[in-house]
């Protein structure tokens, strides 16, 4: 048990430097993004090529506009191109504006 | 000639599709609809008298596959040569359309754009300059509404006569090494660019795609975790209540009137004839086939009201909503279109996890989606519902709600067993624009089922209710058997051996047991062979099922009590779909293992849960266990073990695996780290 607190513990320390990491570097996803407004993507990472590969063909790229119709906690609506989308949380955050 | 339709998901290949070949594929608003190709001869008022197949394949966003389904369609267009390309471009979508447009026009292949949904455009004040974009695309384009029929014939004219003609690509990819990532992406982006200078000479948009809009409130409320699941709720219930409480049984009751005239007819035809033929005649056919039959209101209007939902756009949202869910379970929001899917008919139910990327939630979605009822187990819900509950709404709301419940306990077993691999499950839906479902599309549908329903109960059903009707009027020796000795028939024989293990379960006698075994064959069987078997093919009466008398003679007659009854009936529902749909889970799951591993689950299930129930019923009820407690519990004891075996056998292999893994990564690791240090 204390073991598995202790792993729990050094895993919720790691995520949070990673945060920082992000905030450092400035680094917006589209979970911090306003309702309503239009970014330009600065890069996707999502640690899958192939995934990366399937939003580049949706227009989901470096570079593209990016707008945030709504977001709840685990997920938000984006129109890419002319398409509505919802994403869940992970991609969410796998996209950077 | 072949005509190939290809195009992004959800542009309306397969409306289109029907529309010119008069087929009834299905159809609905998401992406992912068509999981394989089709084809079909095109009427003879559009290809005259050339003989011309149409093929309809699923859609994708680009020539490198992404999911299953994305393959077929690049697979088809590059390796089997059709005559022509119809590209369907959806025209509320330009700028992510022509992506895939460009490349279907680099193959040589003769290409027409058909520019699809041009209504919607109309109506949203975006205009597209036809003429100019067929100028810089090199092709034929034409402005389509496949849903109104409208601009099809010329469109197919002209792709005929260009049929073996050579296209010339307006845009050519470089000559770049395919295994070279950044190369691809740099070339994919230029295509882009390609396209992005189209769209932007061609199209002029009054309102822009980013605005916020009334349907994004709507989508606001039904994504929303809590009242979006409330209304999803709420949706399905309606749907079961006016097909099975509601609407249906309305229509059935008359329908069996008739059927009962019928057979009654049948019957007085038959006087004069040997009793072994009318018995096989009017009580066999007439009477098995007709209780059946007289479940398909029920059925149909089911389908009418599922084929409304698929057509106005809401199960995309639903698979949104659902998301955060399934993922608990291991399952994605993806998994919830099978589900949905599989109110109908598992086949087509199990062929749509075609469209879940991850190979584990793919196998494990079509190995659970059966547990929700389906339409041909509809017969046996009402039926049990009406002979021993009174015709209580609450046994069909159980049966769809339980065999939710299994699906997300049989996605956690799952989970357990296969040792949950971390790989990252990213989900996007595209949220199609909302429509209003055409009433004509979902009375086609409706119909279309109605006659597959029939041809079934005429063929399938006839033949099995023929043979049950066989099999328990002789014995071995073909003799008829004679009233008082029906356990010496061919069928009570062949029973009795596997009634002896649904003697825990509370119904281990042979003629319920032979009504589970003929409901592999096709789930309305139940009912058909308990109706030949006990001889009590009024027990279908509406009339009679309103008097509890009558329920009290069909249930004295079976030999079930309410507690043994809800355990029967909970057993046909949970254990394995009919073959058809052990056959479609064969072809995707493409694993021996995994088949199996359904079946056993599926098995084990139906065998629990009617155990659980007969029992517990049973000692709630009368205070003591049912016969078989002890037997049964150590039949459960050793499904329990064998899943921790499969689980630990299956885990080791995992391990072996991910230890791999772990070094590798262990590297790469390393190697970020030795970048950052530089």
């Amino acid at each position: 048990m204390e073991l598995a607190y202790a792993m729990n513990k050094s895993a919720a320390g790691a995520e949070i430097k990673e945060k920082s990491h992000n905030a450092a570097a400035g680094n917006m996803t589209l979970l911090d993004a306003e309702p309503g407004q239009t970014y330009i993507i600065k890069e996707i990472n999502t640690d899958d090529d192939d995934m990366n590969s399937f939003l580049f063909r949706l227009g989901c790229y470096q570079g593209e506009p990016i707008t945030l119709i709504s977001k709840k906690k685990k997920s938000c609506i984006v129109v890419i191109k002319d398409g509505r989308y919802n994403l869940d949380k992970m991609l969410s955050e796998a996209i950077i504006i | 000639m072949r005509i190939a339709f290809a195009g992004n998901p959800n542009s309306g290949k397969t409306t289109m599709y029907n529309a010119l070949t008069g087929r009834n594929e299905k159809i609905g608003n998401w992406g992912g609809v068509t999981v394989g190709s089709k084809e079909f001869q095109l009427k003879k008022e559009f290809a005259g008298d050339r003989e011309v197949i149409a093929v309809d394949l699923p859609g994708a966003y680009s020539m490198s596959p992404f999911t299953p389904e994305e393959g077929i369609t690049s697979e088809y267009v590059r390796t089997a040569n059709p005559d022509a390309i119809v590209n369907i471009v959806d025209a509320t979508n330009l700028s992510r359309s022509l992506f895939f447009t460009t490349q279907l026009l680099e193959l040589g292949i003769p290409v027409v754009v058909a520019l699809n949904k041009t209504d919607i455009n109309e109506k949203e004040g975006t205009k597209i300059d036809v003429a100019k974009l067929s100028e810089k695309l090199n092709c034929p384009v034409f402005e389509t509404v496949s849903t109104e029929n409208k601009g099809l014939s010329e469109m197919i004219a002209k792709a005929i006569s260009l049929a073996g003609t050579t296209q010339e690509a307006p845009y050519l990819q470089a000559d770049i090494d395919l295994h070279d990532k950044n190369a691809v992406d740099a070339e994919d982006r230029k295509r882009y660019s390609f396209v992005n200078g189209i769209v932007a000479d061609v199209e002029t948009r009054k309102t822009m795609s980013a605005e916020t809009t009334s349907a994004d409130k709507v989508d606001g409320i039904l994504t929303n975790p809590i009242a979006g699941i409330l209304v999803f709720a709420v949706v399905m219930w309606g749907v079961f209540w006016v097909s099975q409480a509601w609407l249906g049984p309305l229509v059935a009751d008359w329908l069996v009137g008739w059927i009962e005239t019928f057979q009654g007819w049948v019957a007085a035809q038959l006087e004069n004839s040997p009793a072994i033929l009318s018995a096989l005649l009017a009580d066999g056919i007439v009477g098995g086939v007709g209780a059946v039959v007289g479940f398909l209101p029920l059925v149909m209007v089911m389908y009418f009201l599922i084929a409304l939902l698929e057509d106005c756009g809401y199960m995309a949202r639903v698979s949104a909503v659902m998301d955060p869910i399934f993922k608990r379970v291991g399952l994605s929001g993806k998994s919830v279109i099978p589900v949905v899917i599989g109110t109908g008919c598992g086949i087509p139910a199990i062929m749509a996890c075609r469209t879940i990327r991850d190979e584990r939630e793919r196998r494990a979605t079509s190995m659970l989606t059966t547990f929700i009822p389906c339409g041909a187990k509809i017969p046996v819900i009402a039926l049990f519902a009406g002979a021993f509950f009174n015709g209580a709404g609450w046994v069909s709301t159980l049966s769809y709600f339980l065999g939710l419940v299994l699906i997300f306990l049989g996605a956690l077993l799952i989970k357990g067993i296969t040792g949950y691999k971390y790989r990252k499950s990213f989900f996007i839906m595209e949220l199609p624009k909302w429509k209003a479902p055409s009433l004509k599309f979902a009375f086609k549908s409706m119909m279309e089922r109605a006659k597959a329903y029939i041809i079934k109960a005429a063929t399938i059903i006839l033949i099995c209710n023929t043979v049950v009707q066989i099999m328990q009027t002789f014995d071995w020796h073909f003799q008829v058997v004679e009233e008082g000795a029906e356990n010496t028939s061919i069928l009570a024989s062949i029973a009795s051996p596997f009634a002896i293990l649904l003697i825990p379960l509370g119904f281990g006698v042979w003629q319920l047991a032979a009504a589970a075994i003929t409901g592999f064959i096709a789930k309305e069987n139940v009912v058909g062979t308990l109706a030949v078997v006990y001889a009590l093919t009024s027990f279908i009466d509406t009339e009679e099922l309103a008097m509890t008398g009558g329920a009290n003679t069909v249930a004295a007659t079976m030999g079930l009590t309410s507690v043994t009854a809800l355990a029967y009936l909970f057993f046909n529902l949970y254990t394995p779909p009919c073959f058809a749909a052990i056959g479609a889970m064969n072809s995707e799951m493409k694993s021996r293992g995994w088949l199996w591993g359904a079946i056993g689950l599926q098995l084990g299930t139906g065998y629990t849960i009617a155990f659980l129930i007969n029992q517990f019923g049973t000692l709630f009820t009368e205070g003591h266990f049912a016969a078989g407690f002890v037997p049964g519990l150590i039949a459960e004891v050793c499904m329990v073990a064998a899943v921790v075996l499969i689980g630990k056998r299956v885990r080791a292999h995992f391990d072996e695996q991910y230890q791999l893994h772990k070094a590798s990564k262990a590297a790469k690791a390393a190697a970020s780290y030795i970048e950052v240090l530089n």
